[in-house]
C-alpha cells in the first residue's frame, strides 16, 4: 500500500478512521496537524504559556512532550513517581532518559517521600487503586503548577481515552463528570490552573505508531495496579465498533464537543467550577470545594491507618 | 515460519510464512485497531507480507486506568 498523501513511499501507518495510510513523513505531517488543529480549535494554548506536561513515561505523555516541544512551547516535564515496586523505577528511567536527551531535567514527584505511595495508600483507605491515583496525581499537577508559575497543566489523554470516559459517563448518566469532559479546564479562582488534553484528537494507535517511528522510548508495560481499570472494557467495546464501522470512535467524542451537550454553550470548556466557588484547603492551602481538600483527607486517612 | 512475538504478554508464537499481517493478527487473536506490528525499526501495515523466516513484533497500544 502506497502513501495516500505524497503516492510515492510505501505507507507505513494505515488510518481507517480518515480513509489514508501515510509513510513516515506524511504521518508525521498529519500528526502535527491533528494535534495543532486541536489546540487552536478549542483554543487551549498561546505562545506566551509555559506548560507543565505531566509524563508518566508512557507512549502519550513522552509523544506530547516531544510535539509540544517540537511546535515551540515552553515546557517542563513533571513526573509522579507512584510507589509500585518495579514499574516505577522503570517509568522514571524512561521519563530521565527521554528528558536528558533533549537538556531537560524532569521535575519529580516522589510519592514515597510525600508518605502517599499508591499501593499502599489504596490497600489502608479500602479504595480503588486508579481512584486514589487520580486524586494524588491531579493534587501534585495543580500544586506544582501553580507553585512553579506555569500556566498550565498538559496531559497525553488521547481520543481513545476521552471517548472510553465518556461512553462511562453516558452508560452511568453521570451529569456531573459529563458536564466536565472537555480537553479544556479553564483556570479557576483560588489557585485553580488550566488543564489541557492537547492530543484529544488522536488515537492511541497513532500515538504509538509517531512515538515508535519517532524513536521514542517509552514503558510499553501496563500499569500492574490498572489491569482491571473499568475503563478497558470500555475501549475494547467501542473497539469492537470501531473495526467494524471506522471512525465511530471520533464522531462519538467530537459529536459531543460540537454539540456542547457537555460544555457551556460555544465555549468548548468545561465548567471546572461547577458553579460553585472553591476556597482553599484549611490544611495545605490548595483550591478545595470542602474544609479540607480530597488530597488530605486521603493522607490524613492513610496516616490514621498506619497507626492503628 | 514466521516468530511473532507480543512482548507485553510474554508470549512467542510461530505461524507458516508467507503471510499477510493481517492474517498473522487474526492468528495471533489479536485486533487490529488495538496494536502496531513492527520489524525492526518499521511499522508493517496489515496488507504487508511477511517472509518466511522473518521476526515480527506485536505492540499493543491500550493503555488503561
Amino acid at each position: 500500500m502506497k502513501c495516500k498523501r505524497c503516492r510515492k513511499t510505501e505507507a507505513a501507518v494505515e488510518l481507517p478512521s480518515h480513509n489514508s495510510a501515510f509513510c513516515p513523513d506524511c504521518f508525521f505531517l498529519f500528526f502535527r496537524r491533528q494535534v495543532t488543529e486541536g489546540i487552536r480549535k478549542l483554543s487551549l494554548l498561546s505562545p506566551d504559556d509555559r506548560v507543565l506536561v505531566c509524563v508518566s513515561g508512557g507512549k502519550d505523555s513522552l509523544v506530547l512532550w516531544d510535539i509540544l516541544m517540537e511546535l515551540g512551547y515552553r515546557t517542563e516535564g513533571l513526573h509522579i513517581d507512584l510507589g509500585i515496586d518495579g514499574y516505577s523505577s522503570r517509568s522514571l528511567e524512561k521519563v530521565t532518559a527521554y528528558a536528558a536527551a533533549r537538556g531537560k531535567v524532569p521535575i519529580v514527584v516522589d510519592l514515597h517521600a510525600e508518605g502517599i505511595p499508591i499501593p499502599e495508600a489504596a490497600k489502608r483507605t479500602h479504595k480503588e487503586e486508579c481512584s486514589v491515583c487520580g486524586t494524588v496525581k491531579r493534587y501534585f499537577f495543580n500544586r506544582v503548577a501553580a507553585r512553579s508559575g506555569f500556566t498550565v497543566v498538559a496531559t497525553g489523554h488521547n481520543l481513545d481515552d476521552e471517548a472510553a470516559r465518556l461512553l462511562g459517563n453516558l452508560l452511568h448518566w453521570d451529569r456531573d463528570r459529563l458536564s466536565r469532559q472537555s480537553p479544556l479546564l479553564p483556570e479557576g479562582p483560588k489557585g485553580l490552573v488550566r488543564k489541557i488534553k492537547p492530543l484529544w484528537r488522536v488515537s492511541e494507535m497513532e500515538t504509538a505508531s509517531y512515538g515508535f517511528l519517532k524513536g521514542i522510548e517509552y514503558v510499553t508495560e501496563e500499569c500492574p495496579l490498572s489491569l482491571d481499570a473499568t475503563s478497558l472494557v470500555y475501549k475494547e467495546a467501542l473497539s469492537l465498533i470501531e473495526e467494524e464501522m471506522p471512525g465511530t470512535r471520533r464522531r462519538f467524542y467530537q459529536g459531543f464537543l460540537q454539540q456542547n451537550l457537555g460544555v457551556p454553550a460555544g465555549t468548548g470548556a468545561a465548567d471546572v467550577t461547577d458553579g460553585k466557588t472553591p476556597g482553599n484547603c484549611i490544611a495545605c492551602g490548595a483550591p478545595a470545594y470542602t474544609e479540607t481538600c480530597g488530597y488530605c483527607r486521603l493522607k490524613e486517612r492513610v496516616t490514621k491507618a498506619r497507626g492503628r | 515460519m514466521i516468530l511473532v512475538r507480543i512482548p507485553q504478554k510474554n508470549k512467542e508464537i510461530e505461524v507458516p510464512g508467507p503471510r499477510m499481517v493481517a492474517d498473522i493478527l487474526a492468528a495471533a487473536g489479536v485486533r487490529p485497531t488495538t496494536v502496531i506490528v513492527t520489524q525492526g525499526k518499521r511499522l508493517l501495515t496489515r496488507d504487508q507480507r511477511v517472509e518466511d523466516g522473518e521476526t515480527i513484533d506485536i505492540l499493543s497500544v491500550v493503555s488503561g486506568g
